[in-house]
């Protein structure tokens, strides 16, 4: 701190030793907004002598008549103004129109875009605006290269995925790091039923200014222990000096499934189903290896079927004068059942204004989505008011806070029997409702029929959400502020269900559940800034200390034995069955540097480190260095490239980096025995293996990058090429089952990342129409580098087929290779692989046991390859502005499994309803096909470990149109308003895909993890939205 | 000024940063160490309780190591009609692979508590005098209890008395001490049949040396002399079963209910329990009630039909046969209908089921003749006091079939007895688990060798 302080002083001193003549002042002021600009270059020109302006644009500099002054700043142009005789000057800067001299925020700061010499992606709050969906990351969907972002399902509640370049953990998070306006808030959700719910939808995006996703390490390395999986970055709307502006945004709409899968009707389904039982009874005669004639004996499967039949048509069931089962007189599409025409609602209203002291902005947003599945819906009311106040001359204070209310309709998760998808598994030959009027239930439904939660069952969820931070700023000097920040987070979510007693889990009397579960998070933050230019020399520093403790509680109980279904608390339960607290805490405290310089702006330095040591560490592993640094050079600042005119910008830029992922979860390097129960006596029972070592994630990561622009900048552009190698991940690794344990949490394994991303932007046209263009595009190629010893980690599920391999990407499907059917007997056959794979004349041998065949890499989960492509156009004719822009949008390489499908696609092994695709089963009469015979019971091909149940899961969507009339201000002027624009948007309209499931977006919100991922499991599609809405201020 | 200002930050820094260290240690509060847990009577005997947690759980005791059984032998009595696909795979046999999704849970929950009960024993030191032998007894029933189950299922062959293959077969992984530092040390090959059952009976033998007559839910003298009996029996060392099971008769401790349908959906133990696995509220349900009942007692859909194969066995007017019930389409097995009650381990009656067989092939009348010892049973099952006037084995062994039926012992008695499964017989390399492909992948490179039909 000491030398930091000299050093200032002798820089300072060192200044004023040039300054003999005369005193110069002046203000430096935008000439578009006419606003003061504090931090323009002064300079003397030929010379290194300058300064900088101060808060308030003025500035002070001794120099003689003759001397030009420069006045430079990023983001103008420069002026240059011969001193003369003047002593009191005042200079206008216009703004340079180029989008590289955007502010970019970066962490702890700002910078000028062109000065960034890490990986940081900006999306305007402008471009999310409007979007119709929950939550902001969704709203940034395709806005930036090289980072994926998909919601886990259809459902308007649920979880999303992000994974900026690629996938890099194996236990721990892969979610970027949330930063809102300074503050890293939770995004963990607490609710303990029903998949995953999004805690980010509780911030009303309408509210974001700016987005900037830090991908690099450079970038992202300042968030130490917590930035490996990239940083996301949300910047609020700050007031403005002036007259209050209001806005006024409102939008209504409807939204629908995007797709439908195609099953069987009634007639189909008790064809198949007798064609299954037949088989069935032939087949059981072939293992038995019993003769021809003994098929009389040989009807079993045939009777059941017919028993099943008569038993699944209920009331509908037409008989003969014998009571033998003719047909069902209804035909029910349980699919059409459960999805529906979803409206959505969205209004909002802000202001913004202030003086040269306060400036403010605030708004009110109320946002409603109704699910395209029943039962399932999303509302959100939130507020927000920042304020920004130039207290004293020495000090700006200032405060953002936002509260917001969300009201959940959750439905449970994909692999419940109450999941409403789920329906689609109920035969067709079942009416809805029996002839009371009461919705069918086992026996008669094949399974529990997921319509009655949507009327006997409440299931609600309530997230309360208020982040607020508030800070100081001490100017010591013009160059040396000191901040003080103090930030929480405090995230309370009630979750509440009453199942009724004729739901499936609510036969004793009812079923109550209640959890309140509450996660605070508080950030202290104090920081030193320094911003200085010494003659050719730009500095900026920063150092300081950051704690952040979060505490996190849960409370639950469930009750049964209500006395009537219409009590829904659980007060008036006859019996309650579990109550549990939880309480968990954990701290980081982090040593945070970081210091620029740029010499005439054109060769641009940078490095940072942070110490960040945390509760979540071992002993031996608590504290942590993560240090980057990077370089850029402005070679168009340099004389041959000048003048060029095509090349108007080129700006080449090295980074390297240190970062670490510390979401492993806590207490988990402990050695523990947790709390269990027998007899309703309290035990012990062991919990966790103990590691001393266990320690953070550790990411390198290498960017080059070139930042480029031509022809004016009318085209413009980022090209990087990045590895990521990441050590030290933690896995769950397999231990022996005799040991006691299955799992041991390990620092064991390593990826890498490779990848490149382009991003180009395009003014095409400029005049009156003008038309932009804006592509993304980014190849990214994963793979474990590392396992420990072992060449394969396979969780050895018969279910799942996602493993970890060395030399493959994350998760690979690792499975039998289906071979299609055996023409001569209907059986489903793989290929034998590995070493008795073929015979000796070379050809590939197959098999009708599942057991012989070998595994093999069947393909990636995650997508390689990665666009999107925006165009907008604009175009005024007699004061109307018209605007138009869509975006496609379209990952590929992936494959997905549709791990559902072993149900509905199992050449009806059970009377769950099948795919029509199955009608196309091997028969005598059909046998070139590649669906096996239909089997009642005894599965032909249904083991779900296989590429018969594994498709490709590239797509390209039409992911938004948006179509706006700004009316002409002469007609608006006479109302004192200030614009209105009305416009139509339109969400997933397009989808371009082989895939046959619902949706190749989609990853089921049951059993997805970092290592199990692209599981479709009756997960609901995407919803297709249109939306019609107004923007107006005044 | 200016100094005073920097000094002021200075020290602000220090003062935050040194208070802040502290936030870096956060123990647990769900959890406690596992040198605690071991430390002191009442934590072993916490941890003892948490062996019987691990017993309750639904892939051993709640419900699959008896499932297993009686899917496994289930042929032409029982059929399995519901969508778990491993249990599926475990009825059908043929499509029963290395990858079964039950036969890994039973065994990782299995090796769970034989860990528990290893702590327990190894930490018998810091018990109390008074205490101790109970403990003891208690981790050495349990331990011997679940290693019986487990070479039963995943043995590679079932024990023939007086067979040097019972020497060579391969049992399960045998491990008697606790797991502590990396598991991955903790790569026990195969102990042979015989290792294992000489465990077992040696853990019994003690237990029963040790454990008190009464004990609540837990573990009594009777609890390892019956299950020494059933041990003897599946080892045809008739003469030990029927002793064992004659010392449990004649403790005094037991006796039959009066009515069969009282056996079973009890709440709290009855008479005639010797060991029983209590479910409440506060534990998860009996899978026994989700695989073997319908919705309307908490089942699943009726995942298992009991065919007229099974029912057409009672004679006429037998209450066993009055228990079974028609649900969801199909008949059931009125036992498992209580979805928070007990689920029965071992029951008097199998006793003198055993006492009958077991002096039956020795021409022994131990205790009491076989005749009457199985009119007992009968008189019980409502079938009057003198059902058999003479007695054959096959009569002794369809009684013990009917009287213990859907209980967890086909499979166990098919192999003991030499029978077929369909048209495998006892000793077809599908009627047993495999080890689970989990556990081989675990060992690698150290290979665990896998069962013969897998």
């Amino acid at each position: 701190m000491k030398k930091i302080c000299s050093l200032i002083f002798a820089l300072v001193l060192l200044g004023s030793v040039y300054a003999q003549q005369r005193k110069v002042t002046g203000t430096v002021v935008d000439a578009s907004e006419n606003t003061p600009i504090p931090g323009v270059n002064v300079l003397i020109k030929g010379t290194t002598t300058g300064t900088i302006t101060d808060a308030n644009g003025k500035f002070e500099i001794s120099a003689a008549p003759e001397d030009v002054l420069m006045f430079r700043l990023l983001g103008y142009k420069t002026e240059e103004v011969l001193v003369g005789a003047q002593t009191q000057l005042s200079i206008n800067l216009f703004p340079d129109i180029e989008t590289l001299s955007e502010i970019i925020v970066v962490g702890y700061g700002t910078q000028i875009k062109s000065k960034v010499t890490g990986n940081i992606a900006k999306v305007g709050g402008e471009e999310i605006k409007n979007m119709p969906v929950p939550s902001v990351e969704l709203a940034m969907q395709g806005k930036a290269a090289g980072v994926f972002i998909e919601s886990v399902t259809g459902k308007a509640t649920s979880a999303t995925r992000v994974r900026i370049r690629g996938t890099t953990s194996l236990s721990g998070g892969n979610e970027p790091l949330y930063v809102i306006d300074g503050i890293p808030i939770n995004n963990e959700a607490l609710n303990l039923h029903g998949g995953a719910i999004n805690p980010l939808a509780s911030i009303n995006f309408n509210d974001v200014e700016s987005i900037e996703i830090l991908k690099d390490a450079a970038a992202a390395a300042i968030y130490g222990a917590r930035g490996a999986n990239g940083v996301v970055l949300i910047t609020t709307k700050k007031g403005k000096k002036g007259e209050a502006t209001f806005e006024f945004n409102y939008q209504r709409g409807v939204s629908v499934a995007s797709n439908r899968r195609d099953f069987m009707n009634a007639e189909e389904y008790i064809k198949f189903f007798r064609m299954a039982g037949r088989n069935a009874d032939r087949y059981e005669m072939r293992l038995d290896n019993a003769p021809e004639e003994d098929s009389i004996n040989y009807d079993f499967w045939q009777t059941f079927v017919e028993k099943r039949l008569k038993r699944y048509s209920g009331h509908a069931a037409i008989l003969d004068e014998n009571g033998n089962y003719l047909g069902s007189a209804v035909n029910t599409d349980w699919q059409d059942l459960v999805f529906q025409t979803a409206k959505n609602t969205s209004v909002d209203f802000s202001a913004r204004g202030g003086s040269d002291k306060l400036r403010y902005f605030t708004s009110l947003g109320f946002t409603e989505q109704e699910g395209i599945v029943i039962s399932n819906g999303f509302k959100r009311m939130s507020g927000r008011l920042n304020l920004e106040n130039n207290a004293r001359e020495w000090v700006d204070l200032g405060v953002n806070m936002t509260m917001s209310v969300t009201d959940l309709k959750q439905i449970n998760a994909d692999n419940a029997f109450a999941n409403p998808i789920q329906a689609v598994a109920l035969a067709p030959i079942t009416p809805v409702r029996d002839t009371n009027g009461i919705l069918y239930d086992r026996p008669t439904t094949t399974y529990y029929n997921p319509l009655r939660h949507s009327e006997y069952a409440h299931r609600k969820i309530n997230e309360y959400r208020n982040i607020t931070n508030a800070y100081a700023n001490i100017k010591f000097n013009k160059m040396l502020t000191w901040q003080n920040e103090i930030g929480y987070d405090l995230y309370t979510l009630k979750e509440n269900h009453k199942l009724g007693e004729l739901t499936n889990d609510g036969q004793n009397g009812g079923y109550g559940f209640s959890n309140y579960g509450q996660l605070q998070t508080f950030v202290t933050k104090s920081l030193l800034d320094f911003k200085g230019t010494f003659g050719d020399f730009g500095v900026s520093a920063i150092a300081g200390t950051e704690l952040l403790y979060a505490v996190r509680d849960r409370t639950w109980v469930t009750g049964e034995r209500f006395p009537m279904d219409a009590f829904i608390t659980l007060d008036a339960a006859g019996s309650i069955t579990e109550g549990k607290q939880t309480l968990e805490k954990y701290s980081f405290l982090s040593y945070i540097s970081r210091a620029t310089l740029d010499y005439q702006e054109k060769i641009l330095l940078s490095i940072s480190g942070r110490i960040d040591g945390s509760s979540r560490f071992g002993k031996n592993n608590r504290y942590g260095f993560f240090p980057a640094a990077s370089v850029g050079y402005i070679l168009t600042k340099e004389e041959f490239l000048a003048d060029n005119s095509t090349i108007s910008f080129l700006k080449p830029r090295l980074s390297f980096g240190k970062t670490g992922n510390a979401e492993i979860g806590n207490y988990r390097h402990l050695g523990t025995f947790t709390s269990t129960q027998y007899n309703n006596v309290a035990g012990l029972t062991p919990y966790n293996v103990p590691n001393a070592d266990l320690t953070w994630e550790t990411t390198n990561q290498y960017n080059a990058g070139i930042d480029f622009g031509l022809l004016n900048n009318r085209l413009t552009g980022e090209i990087d090429y990045f590895m990521k190698k990441t050590s030290d991940l933690l896995f769950e690794v397999p231990v022996p089952g005799v040991s006691g344990y299955s799992t041991m949490l390990k620092n064991i394994a390593a990826t890498e990342n490779k990848g490149f991303e382009i991003s180009l932007t395009a003014n095409i046209l400029t005049g009156n129409l003008k038309w932009n263009t804006n592509v993304n595009f980014s190849y990214l190629k994963n793979k474990v580098t590392n396992l420990a010893e072992q060449e394969i980690v396979d969780p050895g599920s018969s279910r799942f087929m996602n493993v970890l391999m060395l030399g493959q990407p994350i998760g690979v499907f690792y499975g039998a290779e289906y071979a299609g059917v055996d023409p001569t007997n209907g059986d489903a056959l793989w290929y034998v692989n590995g070493p008795n794979g073929v015979d000796s004349l070379g050809n590939r041998l197959t098999t009708n046991q599942f057991d012989e065949a070998n595994f093999v890499v069947l393909g990636s989960p995650m997508p390689d390859k990665m666009f999107s492509i925006t165009n907008s156009f604009e175009y005024t004719v007699a004061g109307f502005k018209l605007d138009l822009s869509f975006m496609f949008q379209g990952v590929f390489g992936n494959k997905i499994h549709l791990a559902g499908d072993p149900y509905m696609a199992a050449s009806g092994e059970w009377f769950d309803n099948q795919l029509r695709s199955q009608l196309n089963a091997w028969t005598p009469t059909n046998k070139n096909t590649n669906v096996p015979e239909a089997r009642l019971i005894f599965a032909n091909g249904t083991e779900s470990r296989s590429s018969r149940y594994l498709e490709d899961g590239s797509y390209v969507k039409l992911r938004t149109v948006q179509f706006g009339i700004t009316l002409p201000k002469s007609l608006l002027n006479q109302y004192k308003v200030n614009n209105i624009r009305l416009f139509v948007t339109g969400h997933n309209l397009l989808t371009f895909t082989k895939y046959t499931g619902w949706d190749p977006e989609v990853s089921s919100d049951a059993f997805v993890n970092n290592l199990r991922s692209g599981i479709d499991f009756y997960s609901p599609p995407q919803p297709r939205s249109l939306v019609f809405g107004v923007n107006m201020s005044f | 000024m200016k100094t005073l200002k920097y000094l002021t930050i200075i020290f602000a820094s220090i003062i935050a940063i040194a208070a802040c260290d502290r936030y870096l240690d956060q123990d647990p509060y769900q959890e406690i160490s596992e040198e605690m847990s071991l430390s002191t009577d009442r934590n072993v005997q916490a941890v003892l309780v948490g062996a019987y947690a691990a017993m309750n759980n639904q892939n051993l005791y709640g419900g699959l190591i008896q499932t297993i059984s009686e899917l496994l032998a289930g042929d032409g009595e029982i059929q399995f009609v519901g969508t778990y696909s491993g249990l599926r795979q475990i009825f059908n046999k043929e499509t029963l692979v290395s990858s079964n999704e039950n036969a890994r849970a039973t065994w990782l929950q299995a090796y769970r508590l034989i860990n528990i009960c290893n702590n327990v024993l190894s930490a018998l030191d810091v018990v109390n005098q008074g205490n101790k032998a109970r403990v003891e007894g208690e981790a050495r029933f349990l331990r011997a209890l679940i290693y019986f189950d487990l070479v039963r299922l995943y043995g590679n062959k079932t024990y023939i008395d007086g067979d040097t293959d019972n020497n060579q077969d391969l049992g399960v992984p045998l491990s008697l001490n606790p797991t502590r530092g990396n598991p991955n040390a903790f790569k026990i090959p195969r102990a042979t049949i015989q290792q294992v059952y000489d465990a077992v009976i040696e853990d019994l033998t003690k237990a029963a040396n040790l454990l008190p007559l009464t004990n609540n839910y837990y573990a009594t003298k009777g609890a390892a002399q019956a299950l020494l009996a059933r041990v003897y029996l599946q080892m045809q060392k008739y003469a030990l079963a029927r002793d064992y099971a004659d010392s449990v008769i004649r403790s005094e401790q037991y006796s039959l209910v009066p009515n069969y349908a009282d056996v079973f959906n009890q709440n709290e133990k009855t008479t005639e329990d010797i060991f029983v696995n209590k479910f409440t509220p506060q534990t998860r349900f009996s899978a026994m009630t989700e695989y073997w009942s319908v919705p309307q007692y908490g089942g699943r859909d009726g995942d298992i039909d009991i065919l007229n194969g099974h029912l057409n066995l009672y004679p006429t007017g037998d209450t066993r046969r009055a228990l079974f019930f028609n649900g969801n389409g199909a008949m059931r097995s009125g036992k498992w209908n209580n979805q928070y009650g007990t689920v029965v381990i071992i029951r008097l009656a199998e006793m003198y089921l055993i006492r009958a067989e077991a002096n039956f092939r020795l021409g022994t009348a131990i205790g009491d003749t076989p005749l009457n010892d199985i009119n007992l049973i009968c008189q019980r099952a409502g079938l009057g006091p003198n059902y058999y006037t003479t007695i054959t084995l096959s009569d002794i062994l369809l009684q013990r079939r009917l009287e213990l039926a859907h209980e967890g012992h086909k499979l166990h008695d098919v192999k003991r007895l030499r029978m077929n499964v369909g048209t495998r017989p006892y000793d077809h390399p599908k009627l047993t688990l495999p080890i689970p492909a989990r556990e081989i992948q675990a060992y690698l490179p150290v290979v665990l060798v896998q069962n013969s039909g897998y």
